[in-house]
């Protein structure tokens, strides 16, 4: 592999690399929810009808049918983005993605802005100070945010702020009648409220939105001030800084100009790494916060068997994994001229 | 420092968000536009953790689907409120005309919300696609019996069916039998869910799924049950915690399905501006025995497993209040439910267990392993049985093995594979008529095949299926219960309540909790606050 | 997963690494982190080994340290209360099924302990191995290798686990195991790709070479010569997978999937049946096994990344005499590359 390549060479070669492994990823998905015991109507149905019925329902859905046949089916509905039709609600895969695909969104961007947020000056204080009180704090801070979990934080917090202080709601994302009004335009519930000027119902989905965003945002701001604390702590030791040192430049100009700057190049490539991480995080947290997320949704086809919504929605969540952290390379090939094929 | 200053500043900013909710977050949501009416909101929002999976009546056999469907559609009859027997509601009268003919008349001037008018077509059309369509998800099953339908004239349905069955009235005020316009749905497919026209007292303005459903009262609506509300919210949520600290906040009117024991117990017992309210219920647990099994086969373990069950102390220390003592598959509400198991054993008594055992010659203690599913029935399911089998060994005359399997299994093994002989179900009605709860259990093995069959039970089932004398129904109905503790192929245990907790000010939730197990959304007010 | 993905860089870039070292006994190895490190570092590893430790003799002795057995419901005088208080007889109170709380929160360090070690086991005899089978051989065993472990990598680790523990459920009857082995295919990718890159750039180190030229069999090379090179990464690596395999068997407890209560006591799924108790201001009941989470999985990443601080240091001080300016800062203190930028001055562990 050349090192000397050429940056639209290297995105070609990582868009085709891609492609083998989403087929790895959909084989995967599949024969695991094919090996699954149970189907979604006996989930449902188990208790009220007799073997025979049920037999004869299962049928109707076509579940003993071979299983390469459904395979096959199943790739080529792949292919044209048709992930199928849950069979205990009846929703398709794409409209839930749009139904719920915004509050999952909306809460991954707000905890990573959280997280960003806090942890960015938190690891700059972090590598300034390396080998101190402060420095010791943060990090154990830090670690503290990543092992509790997000279901322990997120009843804490809720016991805290929303039964004890009555400050924020505890579930949810806005209230019964603010939802009830809103108009749909981007399914984005808080931007739809903002394009319809409904600056109230705006206010009531960002708080709503804190106590979520807050606890799968501690999940990640370990990683960033880790990250800036050792990039800072690095630059700080480089020799262009002891130069500047020399030279009689202020150490606070040193830190924020130099240090502080070049600790930020590598939090967008992590920022990609994370996203598999707040996936996973996103789906306990909707689950504490009754939040109407996708991971929400996975858990409930998840109980109820239902198997093509399982199928389809994890499709989507590896689909996504696998799209950011393409992105993510090429924009780290944009800024990083040594990274190439 | 820059970063520091930065840092400062954000925490700050967090903070500031944090108090300011708190200034204006007083008492929740539920704000209610000023309304005319004397003193009533006009909008109350009910919350539970129920998943509804269609609203098309084809496609739904949940409970949760019926409650919205049971508010958006008219049926030929109708359960009322604290009722048992299904009286007219689209229809002006219905009757027998023979013992396999039905026939109703419609009442005049009824209307969909969208207009159009409801005829005998319309009706003859929701039965034949029901059977049609057959949705793997739905409840075309229930009408087996049917025959043919026919509008003899614009006003008049004829049913007839295949074979004499008294519970046809029944059936007919189950969802399976609502009523959709034929202009609008299709004969082929199940309606989507934004898309839905009834003709009850409510209709669906907006549908998001798993997440809210919006109603308001429907204009054209031409029946008894006048909403007493214009708007009701229904709010999903995911956690019955989330549930619970919703009503205790005021985010919701009334909290239905599904609080856990001790939620309810919190809630009865705080000052929260909540309280509770509840109803004769019809959901039942029960345990069932594969009497083709060792050691269960022997009708003496079965007796004196019924002899030892304590369900008072079940009921206190695990469903605290919730669920009552059931002594016969029938819930006590139903006409015909007679308490057999208790009439046979009286009270829980080892003594007298140990003397049946040792009557039959069966050496103890007796070895059995029992079984239960962990999460189907709810996350309290593992009490219970752990409950069951304290009581059991205690006695000393019994040593169980508990192990749980996960519902995809646990059927499997149970029903399919007669593994299991010893386990727990769970069971609410598709009507609310004591056939119901007898026939699926003690027929030829019942659903879960279980191994029994009785020719006299069979008899007197068939003939309460016959016979459209409501006396004579509830004497067949007592000779199969009373068999039923004799011979106990299953053990009923409790039957649940209706329970909801509703905020100070809301009124009627009370009156819809009977066995038609349908929560009637135009009986609940709320005062303006 | 996040510990784990910064602390080896990008998985082209290990860290350097010379010819196995021979020097020192085993203890002497195993206790030099602890002296090569100062300050706040050392601070850091020695309390993060402490709780790890107490953690660990705690499931090993919990039989003797919890007042009853994890699925004890009474005593001599009787049945415990439902949802009782802290009180003489159940000191940290009881939960909702009448079960002793302090006993189901030691016991609970058992289970996790007894997870965590099969499924570290178990990664580790699978992923290292294939790491280094894969990384020397190369060719097409190496790119189909690697391809499928990408894809797992891709995957949100909590839903593959939510996956496979499902599909296992009922097939094995063990929960233990069952989600041992969710935690396992998680973390086998971690291994493979780390051991896959050490292999990588220790193969051309001219003593393998040199190995090769006296005719060793690729089976010698492997097992003498590569796999103590490539171990030490492992260490690192295993604890902090370890932390996140407590998170894991947590995040699965409470989504009900996995270890039954009748099976063994297990924190994540104690704080699920706690959440209807919190409500009601019962605290006893989530507190106890949110802390042990908590306390388990900050123990085992202190030390986990204090050995990363010592053993694999990206960043040395130079030895060049500092203008007083620097000579408060403690020499040796080192840090953890980012995936694009690393800046390798000196070898590691010397």
């Amino acid at each position: 592999m050349s090192r000397a390549g050429s940056l639209r060479g290297y995105i070609l070669i990582r868009i085709a690399l891609m492609v083998p492994m989403v087929w790895v990823l959909l084989t995967v998905v599949f024969l695991m929810m094919r090996v699954a015991p149970g189907d979604p109507i006996s989930a449902t149905l188990g208790g009220k009808l007799s073997p025979a019925d049920l037999d004869e329902r299962r049928e109707a859905l076509g579940f003993d049918r071979s299983l390469f046949v459904q395979y096959l089916e199943y790739l080529w509905d792949a292919v044209r983005f048709q992930f199928g039709t849950t069979i205990t609600d009846g929703q398709t895969i794409g409209s839930i993605l749009v139904e719920n695909g915004g509050a999952t969104l909306t809460l991954t961007v707000a905890a990573l802005v959280f997280a960003l947020v806090v942890g960015l000056p938190l690891g700059l204080i972090a590598g300034r100070y390396r080998e101190t009180l402060p420095d010791a704090a943060i990090r154990i801070f830090a670690i503290l945010g990543y092992a509790a979990p997000p279901f322990f934080i997120g009843l804490l917090a809720q016991l805290l702020f929303a039964k004890n202080l009555d400050w924020l709601p505890a579930s949810k994302m806005a209230s019964p009648i603010v939802q009830a009004q809103a108009e749909t335009y981007t399914h984005i519930l808080i931007i739809d409220l903002a394009i319809d000027g409904n600056w109230d119902g705006v206010w009531d989905v960002v708080k709503h939105l804190i106590l979520p965003a807050v606890t799968l945002g501690l999940l990640v701001m370990g990683v960033f001030i880790r990250l800036v604390r050792v990039n800072v702590g690095q630059a700080l030791g480089g020799d262009y800084v002891e130069a500047a040192r020399a030279r009689g430049v202020p150490e606070r100009r040193v830190v924020s100009r130099h240090a502080f700057r070049n600790a930020l190049v590598p939090v967008v490539t992590v920022m990609g790494l994370q996203v598999a991480l707040l996936l996973g995080g996103a789906v306990l947290t909707e689950q504490t916060f009754s939040w109407p997320g996708l991971g929400t949704r996975l858990l409930q086809y998840l109980n109820s068997r239902d198997y093509i919504g399982v199928q389809g929605l994890i499709t989507v969540f590896a689909l996504v994994v696998v799209v950011i952290s393409l992105l993510i390379d090429i924009i780290n090939a944009l800024i990083d001229p040594r990274v190439r094929y | 420092m820059r970063a520091h200053r930065m840092a400062v500043l954000g925490c700050t900013a967090l903070l500031a968000v944090a108090a300011c909710g708190g200034s204006d977050d007083d008492g929740g949501g539920g704000e209610n536009a000023p309304s005319g009416g004397g003193g009533n909101a006009d909008t109350y929002v009910l919350g539970t953790t129920d998943k509804v999976v269609a609203l098309d009546p084809v496609g739904a056999y949940d409970l949760a689907s019926q409650q919205l469907i049971g508010n958006i559609y008219q049926n030929l009859l109708s359960v009322p409120a604290g009722g048992n027997t299904p009286e007219p509601d689209a229809a002006e009268s219905c009757d027998w005309s023979d013992d396999k003919t039905y026939v109703c008349k419609l009442k005049p001037d009824l209307k969909f919300s969208s207009g159009d008018p409801l005829t005998a077509e319309d009706v003859k059309f929701s039965l034949e696609r029901m059977l049609k369509i057959a949705d793997p998800t739905g409840p075309y099953t229930l009408l087996g019996s049917l025959d043919s339908v026919e509008a003899t004239d614009p006003q008049t349905v004829t049913m007839k069916l295949k074979k004499v069955d008294a519970t046809w009235p029944f059936i007919l005020t189950h969802n399976v039998a609502a009523i959709v316009p034929d202009e609008i749905y299709s004969d082929s497919e199940k309606q989507p869910d934004d898309k839905i026209v009834g003709s009850g007292p409510y209709k669906l303005d907006k549908y998001t799924p798993n997440q809210q459903a919006v109603f308001s009262a429907n204009p054209e609506y031409n029946g008894p049950n006048k909403p007493q509300t214009p708007k009701v919210l229904v709010q999903y949520f995911e956690q019955a915690s989330a549930l619970k600290l919703a009503i205790e906040q005021g985010d919701v009117d009334v909290a239905y399905r599904s609080l856990s024991p001790t939620d309810i117990e919190a809630l009865r017992n705080s000052n929260a501006g909540v309280k509770v309210v509840d109803g004769e219920g019809t959901e039942i647990r029960y345990a069932v025995f594969n009497v083709k099994k060792k050691p269960v086969d022997n009708v003496a373990v079965r007796q004196a497993i019924a002899q030892i069950v304590d369900r008072q102390a079940i009921v206190d220390s695990i469903y605290k209040g919730t669920a009552t003592p059931l002594y016969s598959t029938v819930p006590s509400a139903f006409p015909g439910a007679k308490e057999s198991f208790k009439d046979k054993y009286g009270d829980p008594d080892p003594a007298k267990a140990k003397q049946l055992l040792d009557d039959a010659g069966v050496q103890t203690p007796v070895e059995l392993d029992a079984w239960y599913t962990p999460t189907h029935y709810g996350p309290v399911e593992v009490d219970l049985w752990n409950e069951l089998k304290r009581q059991l060994e205690g006695s000393g005359l019994f040593k169980i093995n508990l192990d749980s399997t996960e519902w995809d299994q646990y059927k499997e093994e149970a029903f399919d594979k007669g593994t299991y002989y010893f386990y727990g179900l769970g069971w609410f009605p598709d009507f609310p008529d004591a056939d119901n709860y007898l026939t699926p259990f003690m027929r030829d093995g019942g659903f879960f095949v279980n191994g029994y069959s009785n020719e006299e039970v069979n008899k007197a089932l068939d003939a309460e299926l016959a016979s459209q004398d409501s006396g004579e129904r509830e004497e067949q109905f007592g000779i199969v219960q009373d068999i039923q503790a004799e011979d106990v192929p299953v053990l009923p245990l409790w039957e649940g309540k209706q329970v909801a907790a509703v905020r100070e000010g809301v009124e009627g939730v009370e009156k819809t909790f009977d066995p038609a197990f349908q929560f009637r959304f135009w009986l609940v007010t709320k005062k303006e606050s | 997963m996040t510990a784990t993905t910064s602390v080896t860089g990008t998985p082209d870039k290990a860290p350097e690494a010379g010819p196995p070292k021979r020097r020192g006994g085993l203890l002497s190895r195993i206790t030099a982190p602890y002296r090569q490190s100062h300050g706040i570092q050392r601070f850091m590893l020695v309390s993060g080994t402490a709780i790890s430790l107490a953690m660990i003799l705690m499931a090993i002795f919990a039989p003797l340290l919890a007042p009853y057995g994890f699925d004890t419901y009474q005593d001599a005088d009787g049945r415990f209360p439902t949802q009782g208080e802290p009180s003489d007889r159940n000191p940290w109170g009881t939960t909702v099924q009448g079960f002793d709380v302090m006993s189901r929160a030691i016991f609970g360090a058992r289970t996790a302990v007894e997870v965590v070690l099969l499924a570290v086991a178990f990664s580790l005899m699978i992923g290292v191995p294939l790491g280094l089978i894969s990384g020397y051989i190369g060719g097409w065993l190496d790119r189909v290798l690697v391809l499928i472990m990408d894809a797992l990598f891709a995957f949100p680790y909590l839903l593959l686990a939510i996956v496979a523990a499902f599909l296992l459920s009922n097939t094995i009857d063990s929960g233990i195991v069952v989600t041992a082995i969710a935690i396992t295919v998680v973390y086998v990718p971690q291994y493979f790709r780390v051991v896959r890159a050490s292999t990588l750039s220790a193969r051309e180190a001219t003593y393998i070479e040199a190995a090769r030229a006296i005719g060793a069999k690729p089976r010698t090379v492997i097992a003498r010569y590569l796999f103590p090179n490539v171990i030490q990464s492992v260490p690192v690596i295993a604890t902090l997978n370890a932390a996140d395999a407590i998170l894991t068997l947590a995040g699965l407890g409470f989504l009900g999937l996995g270890i039954q209560p009748s099976e063994a006591a297990e924190w994540g799924y104690d704080l699920q049946r706690a959440i209807a108790d919190a409500g009601a201001g019962i605290w006893w009941t989530a507190l106890f096994p949110g802390l042990g989470i908590v306390l388990a999985v900050t123990g085992l990443t202190l030390v986990g990344e204090g050995l990363n601080d010592v053993l694999n240091p990206t960043l040395r001080r130079r030895r060049v005499d500092r203008p007083v300016v620097q000579s408060r800062r403690a020499v040796g203190s080192s840090a953890v590359g980012p995936a694009s930028a690393p800046e390798v001055e000196e070898d590691a562990g010397q």
